[in-house]
């Protein structure tokens, strides 16, 4: 679609449209995290209010990208999970695939990939319109996020400095994202805020 | 749009792959979307010889493989030689990318045939008539609506013979053309400054002068330093160009990465730039954006950019929406009083047929003109070397602001806290009550300068395209914007049957005004929302003081109207109102005093007892959000810059205790000093013992003091 056609259909539309779903946000360190509210896997709603006081992990993924099987297939995202979860922070994985898209998830399936990935997230966020992950600037799968325990932004970006699918990246990876998490149980300011992220493309459905 | 691009992409997806053309496919080998290989300029290599050999890529239509950014997502191509002792293999000469938008995302990369050329070098002890074979492994990411990683061993073998051998027909003239159209610095000066509406980039140099800047395009080398997939406006000057960037994650926390390189691409020829932090040279820019090219997707990508293929709409395309456009202002309620009014004139003129259409040509007149008016006004500040685009002007926390009190002020007015300031009123409601072809000439023209207010936040963008095209261009579409916006005006004038049919003005037109006020104030709602993600809390409580003040404004002008009208002379009212409301306004725009950004750590009881077991100087600030002379203290004392270097010189730690929220430890230190609530400022001296307490006013001499007593060993002062 050229920039024309885009431009002036929001002459048309962008009347009646709520301007700010157009685009991806670029949430800031250190400032609120964007509120949002989904259904997870269990038929449950989630939203970042529930969890005010506690340390949340943000991780969106995809079932069929690449980047996340890396991840999964090797187990290190799963002990990753496993150490959070039992150091009391909260584990959102979010999907924000549209349906018909790589990675897309209803509930049954979410659940299904759940057990077969063997997952100790908190919960699965089904995010299918695209509301939170475009409230974070979710680019990729993976892209991290961790919200501290104020509710504000602490870290922002890749898993690991390693932006390769092969699974031999994975050694001597920079953890970036157990790093952030460690320095935010020490009560530390977080080394490393911000870094690249990397992975396959969030398969958004069109505004 | 969208709707069809995912119409073509479900499509695309319901086709098994087994169906698409794959010029790799053998017979039961899996379905390749690359095929790659490994070509040689020439036949042969010569001992101690430089040569360049490439990695050729065919990619199947529609998918794509990466750059060596790849933007929001994807990796860049990557290829592991596995080389004889002494032979040597460069790093890929990258081709000129092109820009592949995913969904809301961008991606830097390649389609169809592209060759990555590189070097390679024999060894002096190469032995001639030996046939080399040189292994290497490609591990490539290529996507279409799915990524799959494919790998290759691939392999090339050359002959060492004694003297240089002849360049290869087919691949020595193919790789001589990727090398020369790949991007090379070219003396090139290139600057880059942040700026509130981004980050401006400031290429200077030969190569521009004169250059067709309408698909200048900014790719940068490393991922982080700018948001991919937001436009780039262009600033021609006449030494080279100004293309304002959306800041990325690099600039995050007032940071700013040492440097800015890249390539820029001017769709037919790309040059590799290295920018330096530092003020743009005069000559980047003061000459406006570029004309619109020759087909607008000459931004799309260096090589020949065709984007997504779909047909360019053209300015017809453009004028029609933008007549779409015009009518629905028409449902801005802005726009509705001042409608209503004539309205009612109209109906007045019911019986008189040929008076009504005097009428509705003379409006329809005086908003085509009024918009035309606004256009060139706008035209013209560009021209004048404003930098920034009007659709980077909502990026803009002051705009947005600002906005955002020009909706309550009209929701207010609406609301019937004040009428539109005398003066204007006065000139267009008298104007306009005149009667007659002068009355409707200008009722349309005040509709539009009303009008236009209310429709920044939702035309910005679309009119911010307007103004990067040829004035004609720019022109044809506000034309078209004023015709739809008089249309149905017009259309009722010369239609007696429809004009019978309005209702008959009366009482209901001011409760229907007073209704609408909501809307406006739900749009003020919706820009401090916008304002509050884009500059934070600290903002937002401004933008609400300023409001407060705004209303406050508008209250003392609908008194001083009304005492106006009784025959009064309300100048101190007047005058306090506009004072009031200008104080709102400016400190909305006022830039933030930089506030100097202390290093703090978040206090806890074992940090504290950690920390005075070291000997170190300790400031601990118990505050919270809620406390206000905690913010004052902040701003006044704390956060100043004397202070900042006295902790930074006496290596003072500096511990915040958030109460914020509920927190029964900090609740329990508070009480331990005596204190019920915050502010309260401890301060540990080197030397042990109690801490000092400051008191809850503090002035940066009081922090100083405390600061130096408390690094010399005692903890009071």
């Amino acid at each position: 679609m050229t920039a024309i056609s885009r431009r002036l259909a929001l002459i048309v539309g962008g009347l009646a449209l709520a301007a700010p779903g157009l685009a991806l946000a670029l949430p800031a360190i250190g400032k609120p995290a964007p509120a949002f509210k989904a259904l997870d896997e269990a038929g449950r709603v989630r939203s970042l209010s529930d969890f005010t006081g506690k340390t949340v992990v943000l991780e969106w993924t995809s079932s069929d990208c690449p980047y996340s099987h890396k991840h999964y297939d090797s187990g290190t995202m799963q002990a990753l999970q496993a150490k959070a979860v039992k150091d009391g922070v909260v584990w959102l994985t979010v999907s924000s695939s549209a349906p018909r898209n790589e990675g897309y998830f209803t509930a049954k399936t979410a659940r299904a990939w759940r057990v077969k990935v063997g997952s100790h997230a908190t919960a699965i966020l089904l995010d299918s319109a695209g509301v939170v992950g475009r409230a974070y600037g979710a680019r990729t799968t993976p892209h991290m996020f961790i919200v501290d325990r104020a509710g504000r932004v602490a870290y922002m970006g890749g898993i690991d400095d390693r932006p390769y699918q092969d699974p031999e990246s994975l050694k001597g990876a920079k953890p970036y994202v157990a790093n952030a998490l460690a320095d935010l149980k020490a009560g530390r300011p977080v080394a490393d805020p911000v870094s690249a992220p990397y992975g396959c493309a969030v398969r958004y459905a069109a505004a | 749009m969208r709707f069809l691009t995912g119409l073509v992409l479900a499509l695309m997806m319901a086709l098994p792959a087994a169906a698409q053309p794959s010029p790799s496919q053998v017979s039961g080998a899996p379905a390749r979307h690359v095929t790659t290989e490994l070509v040689a300029e020439r036949q042969a290599i010569a001992p101690g010889e430089t040569i360049q050999v490439a990695l050729r890529q065919r990619i199947q239509p529609h998918w794509h493989t990466y750059w060596r950014n790849s933007g929001d997502s994807g990796q860049p191509t990557e290829i592991k030689w596995t080389l004889p002792a002494g032979w040597q293999a460069g790093p890929f000469t990258w081709a000129p990318p092109r820009k592949i938008p995913v969904g809301p995302l961008m991606n830097y990369g390649y389609e169809g045939d592209v060759l990555l050329p590189m070097t390679l070098t024999a060894p002096a002890s190469a032995k001639v008539g030996d046939k080399v074979t040189l292994a290497a492994k490609v591990q490539l990411l290529v996507c279409a609506d799915v990524c799959v990683p494919e790998d290759s061993d691939l392999a090339l073998t050359l002959p060492v013979t004694a003297t240089s051998a002849p360049v290869d027909p087919k691949w020595g003239p193919a790789i001589q053309t990727a090398l020369a159209a790949a991007p090379k610095p070219v003396g090139l000066v290139a600057v880059f400054q942040p700026r509130p509406a981004g980050v401006a980039l400031a290429v200077t140099g030969a190569a521009l002068k004169g250059a067709d800047l309408a698909g200048a395009y900014f790719f940068p080398f490393d991922s982080t330093v700018i948001d991919h997939a937001k436009p780039q406006a262009i600033e021609r000057g006449p030494d080279g160009l100004t293309l304002t960037l959306a800041a990325g994650y690099a600039f995050q926390g007032g940071k700013a990465p040492g440097g800015l390189a890249g390539v820029l691409s001017l769709g037919g020829k790309a040059y590799e730039i290295a920018a330096t932090p530092g003020a743009p040279p005069a000559g980047a820019s003061g000459l406006g954006p570029p004309p619109a090219a020759q087909g607008a997707s000459g931004g799309e990508g260096a090589s020949g950019g065709k984007g997504a293929g779909a047909a360019d709409l053209g300015l017809a395309a453009a004028a029609l929406f933008a007549f779409l456009g015009g009518l629905i202002l028409n449902l801005m309620p802005c726009v509705f009083p001042i409608l209503a009014m004539k309205a009612a004139s109209l109906v007045g003129h019911g019986e008189d047929h040929g008076e009504a259409r005097r009428q509705g040509v003379a409006f329809g007149v005086g908003s085509v003109l009024t918009f035309l008016a606004l256009a060139g006004g706008l035209i013209a500040l560009k021209a004048a070397g404003s930098a920034i685009g009007w659709g980077f002007q909502l990026q803009s926390p002051p705009v947005v602001a600002i906005l955002a009190l020009l909706m309550l002020a009209v929701a207010l007015n609406l609301s019937g806290l004040f009428e539109v300031g005398t003066s204007l009123q006065g000139a267009g409601s008298g104007l306009a009550s005149r009667g007659g072809s002068a009355g409707a000439f200008f009722t349309g023209a005040l509709a539009v300068v009303v009008a236009a207010p209310c429709t920044a936040p939702f035309m910005g963008p679309a009119l911010g395209w307007a103004l990067t095209q040829t004035t004609a261009a720019a022109l044809t579409v506000f034309l078209f914007l004023g015709l739809g916006f008089a249309a149905p005006f017009v259309l009722v004038a010369f239609a007696p049957a429809l004009l019978s049919r309005l209702p008959k003005p009366g009482a209901w037109m001011e409760l229907f005004r007073k209704a609408l006020a909501f809307p406006m104030y739900g749009a003020a709602a919706w820009l401090a929302w916008v304002l509050a993600q884009q500059a934070g809390a600290d903002d937002l409580a401004k933008l609400f003081a300023a409001a407060v003040v705004v209303a406050l404004a508008g209250w003392l002008a609908g008194l001083a109207q009304r005492r106006a009208a009784l025959g009064g002379k309300p100048i101190v009212l007047t005058g306090a109102a506009g004072i009031l409301a200008a104080v709102a306004v400016a400190a909305v725009v006022w830039p933030q005093n930089k506030a100097a950004e202390l290093p703090t750590e978040a206090y806890s009881p074992a940090r504290l007892a950690e920390l005075r077991a070291e000997g170190r100087p300790v400031f601990v600030n118990y505050t919270a959000a809620w406390c206000v002379s905690c913010q004052v203290n902040d701003k006044v004392a704390l956060s100043t810059p004397a202070v900042a270097q006295a902790f930074a010189r006496h290596k003072v730690v500096y511990l915040k205790a958030d109460w914020t929220k509920r927190d029964a430890t900090i609740a329990a230190e508070l009480a331990s000093h005596g204190r019920a609530g915050v502010p309260l400022y401890l301060v540990y001296g080197t030397g042990g013992g109690e801490a000092a307490i400051l008191p809850s006013i503090l002035t940066p001499d009081i922090v100083l003091k405390a600061l130096k007593a408390a690094d010399q060993g005692a903890s009071k002062p």
